[in-house]
């Protein structure tokens, strides 16, 4: 696999930030080959991430999405997404984010999950601005919102919490102003 | 019914189209309904209507439509630049797929006005800049438009600023979203007049085709049921039951090759596999769209036109227009649901004209939609304001409070042409067909983003009136891509000066036609698609008469 250097993925990724559709750019080599469509029922062993690797992505996904009232990153599933993508679109990633991890673990003394909540927030907000952490929350967001075939968003947890309600068909009044002034469109 | 067409390559077809998008699919149906004997070599895939999917990982990450990492293009600011490889997104935005970038549109579609045609003599010179007249007038185009209309299938209610109609739309707007009572709303209390937005996709069944039924996944992705009036679904079908066009779908064009005398005499291209094939053909018809088409022209450099073919002015890959867009984004107390349904339902068109007393060139329109933030990954990654929390308990609080609660409005505007700005080939990177890649050189001018800025401040005035709780505007910067991909083999009277004339023969050579965004001589207001549906309805007539004049 071809490890993109820190310096390429800064530069690309500093290059592209700007609108809508540049906050959707992951300024990576994609390799070829899809993510396996089947939903992770077991949650068994991971197929491309190392137990290390999982328990520590998962405590940070918990942070950038943490469990309030609602279910956070954990509860749905979000680490098993990205055990899909670095199998599929995000496999030319797998080098940078093993390294930023090594990066960030030396930084806290070998662990971040084992750290109390506050520390784990400011050794993040310490990298928030990086390429490594901006992955992270990148897989993360996906992983909270995408179809549950991809690997998270267990049981549409991800999509109940924003009120995203997937249907494949609807009539109007689709919101509270049309339907209080009227769909009629002249 | 009537057998596929299927031609051997040793069989000299009348036309080989490159490209089944907005063009290429309607060119495919009148030539072929006309009697002529068709292959249409389209890059993508063949994707049915059951293909298309709500997977937003497939769509973004992976850019299932757009060709994933096959072909990726290099992109810079300046000819002082080394340009770099930019993934994903590209620079370059459109759907590899039959049907082209009409399966992964939103379907705005308003026609030009008589201004659009004639704005140089309108406004003068513009220093610096390739801005001129078209050589065809809206008079010549209205018959056109009104075909994309009717055959195409437009849902739409004329306007107040509309210009004139020899038919009503065929079917009426979609139904009023509520971005679109919040935006009428704050523009009427702001002076503006707002209006249905016209939409190629259905409100109601025409032409056999069924109507929306609102899943909210139009732009960027394509339509399960039909709806969307993309080409897959209205020319190609009608193009294939003559029995006289085939669409040969994973075929990427290498070159087009000339014989002695400087026609073409066939299509070299490459299948799924790689393999190099060669369709033998009386004539050629580029649709390939305004960043392909000149890649392709450059690719077929000869002895004889060794800057490219038909390229004798010079123009081939010049005067590259996006189009700008400006976005701004606002929050309010009450579900709007914006992940229903189309992405606009309405429009004002109050800033369609140049006015020279804002100082600038430029007009526009502004649209309500949700734009990205209809998708919920997209909404999670860039729909919370960059100036609050991206991550975190507050992040997640305002995520959950405004999926639903958010919509945009978007200043759609003009782009000025220059020669600065075009596509060349990159003379260091290759694809995997060892096709060198496309280059894209881009930087807006100084009044396009004054446009752009100009219509934010009014988005934003609208959000104020119509009650948003928290709004925001994206910065108005440079451009790096472009959906939007016009201006590339501009029509012209003068060889000089366009590179095709104006019926879209190449002024070089006979029997080459290239009719797509390319051929746009000034950018429009935004949304270009039906222009470029209008033009390829009269560009066939006019080619069919020449093939049938024998003048090809």
């Amino acid at each position: 696999m071809k490890k993109i250097s820190r310096r390429e993925f800064l530069r690309d990724s500093g290059s592209l930030a700007g609108s809508s559709w540049l906050a959707l750019q992951m300024p990576v080599m994609l390799a070829a080959g899809q993510v396996a469509c089947s939903a992770k029922e077991s949650r068994a062993a991971f197929r491309n991430l190392t137990p290390l690797e999982g328990r520590e992505f998962s405590a940070i996904a918990a942070q950038i999405m943490p469990a309030t009232d609602t279910p956070g990153a954990t509860e749905v599933g979000v680490i098993y997404f990205i055990d899909e993508a670095l199998g599929g679109f995000m496999a030319g990633a797998k080098g940078f984010l093993a390294q930023g991890l090594d990066e960030l673990l030396s930084a806290n003394n070998g662990s971040f999950a084992e750290l109390p909540a506050d520390r784990q927030i400011s050794a993040l907000r310490a990298i928030e601005n990086g390429s490594f952490f901006q992955l992270l929350r990148l897989l993360t967001v996906a992983g909270m919102f995408c179809m549950p075939q991809r690997g998270g968003n267990r049981d549409h947890l991800g999509w109940q919490l924003i009120g995203f309600d997937h249907r494949h068909a609807w009539q109007p009044p689709f919101g509270y102003y049309d339907a209080r002034e009227g769909n009629e469109n002249d | 019914m009537t057998d596929r067409a299927r031609y051997e390559e040793s069989d000299t077809v009348d036309f080989v189209i490159v490209g089944s998008g907005a063009a290429g699919g309607v060119l495919a149906r009148e030539l072929s309904v006309a009697g002529f004997r068709i292959v249409v070599l389209e890059q993508g895939p063949y994707r049915r209507n059951a293909d298309f999917t709500h997977d937003e990982v497939g769509v973004f990450f992976e850019n299932q439509l757009m060709g994933g990492a096959a072909d990726p293009q290099t992109f810079r600011h300046a000819e002082t630049e080394q340009a770099q490889v930019q993934l994903n997104p590209p620079a370059a935005l459109y759907a590899r797929t039959v049907g082209g970038s009409s399966t992964h549109f939103s379907g705005n579609f308003w026609r030009l006005r008589p201004l659009d045609f004639k704005e140089r003599t309108l406004l003068g010179d513009i220093k610096g800049t390739g801005f001129a007249d078209w050589p065809v007038s809206y008079e010549e185009m209205e018959p056109y438009y009104t075909r994309v209309d009717w055959e195409i299938g437009v849902s739409g209610a004329p306007g107040p600023f509309d210009p004139p109609r020899s038919r009503p739309y065929p079917v009426p707007p979609l139904p009023r979203k509520s971005s679109g009572v919040l935006f009428d709303k704050g523009a009427r209390k702001i002076g503006l007049t707002t209006q249905p937005a016209p939409k190629a996709i259905l409100s109601a069944p025409h032409n056999g085709r069924a109507a929306c039924i609102h899943c909210g996944f139009c732009l960027a992705f394509g339509c399960e049921v039909g709806a969307k009036s993309s080409t897959l679904v209205t020319m190609i079908p009608q193009a294939e039951a003559t029995g006289r066009c085939e669409i040969r779908a994973d075929s990427t064009v290498a070159r087009l090759e000339t014989n002695a005398s400087g026609k073409i005499s066939q299509v070299v291209y490459f299948d799924k596999a790689g393999k190099e094939h060669a369709q033998k053909t009386h004539a050629v018809i580029l649709a390939a769209n305004g960043v392909e088409t000149p890649r392709l022209l450059f690719l077929s450099a000869t002895p004889a036109q060794p800057d490219g073919l038909a390229n004798s002015s010079g123009l081939v890959g010049k005067y590259l227009m996006f189009n700008h867009h400006s976005v701004a984004h606002a929050w309010f107390e009450e579900p709007l649901n914006e992940y229903k349904s189309v992405q606009c339902t309405r429009i004002a068109m109050d800033f369609y004209e140049t006015d020279p007393q804002r100082g600038f060139y430029g007009g526009g329109v502004l649209d309500a939609r949700p734009f990205l933030n209809s998708y919920p990954i997209a909404f999670g990654l860039s729909g919370i304001d960059p100036q609050l929390p991206q991550w975190g308990k507050e992040y997640k609080q305002l995520l959950e409070q405004n999926f639903t609660r958010n919509m945009t409005i978007i200043g759609n505007t003009t782009s000025l042409p220059q020669l600065s700005n075009n596509v060349t080939l990159d003379p260091d990177k290759k694809d995997g067909y060892g096709r060198p890649l496309v280059r894209m050189t881009y930087r807006d001018h100084a009044h396009d983003h004054a446009m752009a800025s100009f219509l934010q401040e009014k988005a934003l005035a609208i959000f104020d009136a119509a009650g948003a709780t928290h709004a925001w505007g994206e910065p108005v910067r440079d451009q790096r891509l472009g959906a939007h991909l016009l201006g590339t083999c501009r029509m012209g009277d003068d060889p000089a000066a366009s590179v095709v004339d104006r019926y879209h023969r190449s002024h070089d050579v006979r029997n080459l036609f290239i009719c797509d965004g390319s051929s746009f001589v000034t950018s429009g207001r935004g949304q270009p698609t039906m222009t470029i549906q209008a033009l390829a309805f009269r560009a066939a007539e006019h080619i069919a008469r020449f093939a049938n004049n024998n003048e090809i």
